[in-house]
């Protein structure tokens, strides 16, 4: 879990915090809220996850609730590589 | 019953709120906000802005993602009889200084979480007053903050202009809205309450608008296209669903059906997201009647696809420019298949022609520019009469847009004249990137371009030439992007080259940067 986070947060950090702030990003801030992230981010937000972790994401799983905080990819991610 | 007319924006306003006082006009963020309401903050804002004196014709930006506190501004201000700069919320010190200091705004009207692009106080020094909302910043110097909540929440009676007589006309200028161009700052192009009234009562025309109409707005208001999905529906007295993050757009689909929402308004990229990413086919939008798309014509495929899914649904192409309040030209739905790839005929109102350099009609099927006519052409671009000049001559709004038209006097838009960058619904200038990259010290020299996108349109690609002997990667040029460009103007690649391609006057060969992918 750790080592998932550790990789989210550096994909975001090098994508989308460019301008410094990584320190200020807690694992339960809503990218929504915080405006980190655009609508074409959480797209490639989605194809990073896909080609990181060897799942495919299913139109139906584009939800805040699993997307939308360091927390909740990490869990998502969990969750989808437990799956046979 | 027939509306009564309207000559000043703002009227659409006091008419609905008389007409329809308990409708909801908005919906945003869990709130519910009626006409009676809106008017009555308005009506607030508006007399604490003559209290504090402001003339006729002052500019006051708004900035803020706060649906029911921009559209409280946005009438407010024009009520007062100042000039409404709309501002993108994505945003940069740099940008929000160079547009608040061209245009002279004397006043800022925002949101607490915007205030971290004003922290220098003396960014923006025209700007003597800033209302905050969400909560004031402390430690600022408290003569130029004011809380906005307040404001709002203070009934000052009658203590406004609510534009009855003078000194507020028709011809008097109603809004300033920042779009790129072909220069290294974006252009202010100015609109008076008669272009913004003649462009709105076009569309609600065409689009058959009444206040049964529910549209869901995912485009920001700050821009033209949202403007008019505003202006549109106070209008009619209909009532707008906002969630302008498009994030997610499963929330987006639900909050349609949940809300019975009537219509949806996207640019290319919006219906590319809905199609490509999105669960649509697996919901049902019985109460949706139209779809809109601007920015760009629609790809027959998706045209086929969206008529699949949505079989009900309306589908109106429409072609337009923040020069003409918004809108120039809408393909009925009836020719979606038969004028595939076309945007249209000229809306009610406006004439378009497409005319050779000297200003010859062209023959049919042949390429030209695309001249446009009509109430709704703008005042010009703010303190720019060169600029100005070159594309309205004798009233005529030049668009620099090339078309053809056809044997039937249907439109179809071939390119641009300008390398503008058309990425999602935003519009780009390379050159503002460019002046951005080279300023960064170990870049000598930079080409910026934009490159074809599945979903985008476009994305932006900068090419940089590193000066003899300094490092410098990608990440470090990203970085400076970031910190001084709103993240759409971001470049997505860079490519570091040893020269960049120029022609033998010295001219970079621009379409050889963008084949290089």
């Amino acid at each position: 879990m750790a080592d998932v986070e550790h990789r989210i947060r550096q994909y975001i950090a090098e994508n989308f915090l460019l301008d410094g702030g990584q320190a200020a990003l807690h694992n339960d801030d809503s990218f929504l809220e915080k405006g980190i992230i655009d609508s074409t981010g959480v797209l490639e937000l989605v194809n990073w996850m896909e080609e990181s972790f060897g799942f495919e994401v299913d139109d139906t799983e584009l939800i805040p609730d699993n997307l939308d905080s360091i927390d909740r990819l990490a869990a998502f991610i969990e969750r989808k590589c437990a799956k046979p | 019953m027939p509306l009564t007319p309207v000559s000043l924006v703002h009227q659409y306003l006091l008419r609905s709120a008389e007409r329809c006082p308990s409708k909801e006009a908005l919906i945003h963020a869990g709130r519910r906000v009626t006409y009676a309401e809106l008017l009555a903050r308005a009506r607030s804002l508006s007399g604490w802005l003559v209290e504090r004196r402001l003339n006729v014709g002052d500019r006051v930006g708004i900035l803020t993602d706060d649906a029911r506190d921009y559209v409280t501004a946005y009438f407010g201000v024009l009520m007062a009889g100042g000039v409404v700069v709309s501002l993108n919320t994505q945003t940069s010190s740099r940008v929000l200084a160079s547009q608040l200091g061209r245009c002279q705004a004397s006043t800022l009207l925002t949101h607490q979480k915007f205030v971290k692009y004003l922290e220098a106080d003396d960014i923006i020094p025209s700007v003597g007053t800033i209302a905050v909302a969400g909560g004031c910043p402390e430690g600022l110097p408290s003569a130029r903050w004011v809380d906005l909540d307040r404001v709002l929440y203070t009934d000052r009676g009658e203590a406004c202009r609510d534009g009855d007589g003078p000194p507020v006309s028709p011809s008097s200028l109603a809004q300033i809205i920042f779009t790129s161009g072909t220069t290294a700052e974006p252009h202010g192009v100015m609109l008076r309450h008669s272009n913004l009234v003649a462009n709105t009562e076009a569309i609600v025309q065409y689009l058959r608008l009444t206040e049964h109409d529910r549209l869901m707005v995912v485009l920001p208001f700050s821009y033209s296209y949202g403007n008019s999905l505003l202006l549109t529906h106070v209008a009619v007295g209909g009532s707008l669903v906002v969630n302008q993050t498009f994030l997610y757009p499963n929330t987006v689909l639900e909050q349609m059906i949940a809300e019975r929402v009537t219509g949806f308004s996207g640019v290319p990229s919006t219906y590319a997201i809905l199609l490509n990413r999105s669960a649509i086919r697996q919901y049902q939008f019985p109460d949706l009647r139209y779809l809109t798309q601007a920015g760009g014509p629609m790809a027959a495929k998706l045209g086929h696809d969206l008529k699949q899914i949505l079989p009900q649904a309306d589908v109106f192409v429409m072609y337009g420019q923040t020069e003409a309040s918004a809108r120039l030209s809408y393909l009925d739905p009836g020719d979606l298949v038969r004028k595939a790839g076309s945007v249209g005929k000229a809306i009610p109102g406006v004439t378009l022609r497409v005319l050779d350099a000297e200003g010859r009609p062209v023959g049919i099927g042949e390429v030209g520019e695309i001249v446009a006519t009509g109430y709704n052409i703008m005042a010009g671009y703010w303190g720019e009469p060169e600029q100005t000049a070159r594309v309205l001559r004798d009233g005529h709004l030049w668009t620099g847009d090339l078309a053809k038209m056809d044997g039937d006097g249907y439109v179809y838009i071939v390119g641009r004249q300008s390398d503008m960058i058309k990425s999602g619904a935003h519009r780009i200038s390379p050159r503002e990137i460019e002046a951005v990259l080279l300023e960064y010290p170990a870049v000598h020299e930079a080409a910026v371009v934009g490159v074809p996108d599945e979903i985008l349109g476009e994305t932006i690609k900068a090419c940089v030439v590193v000066k003899d002997g300094v490092r410098c990667d990608r990440q470090d040029v990203l970085a400076h992007c970031h910190r001084h460009l709103p993240p759409y103007m971001a470049p997505h690649h860079v490519e570091f080259l040893a020269e960049l391609p120029k022609t033998s006057s010295g001219k970079i060969r621009v379409a050889e940067l963008r084949e290089r992918v």
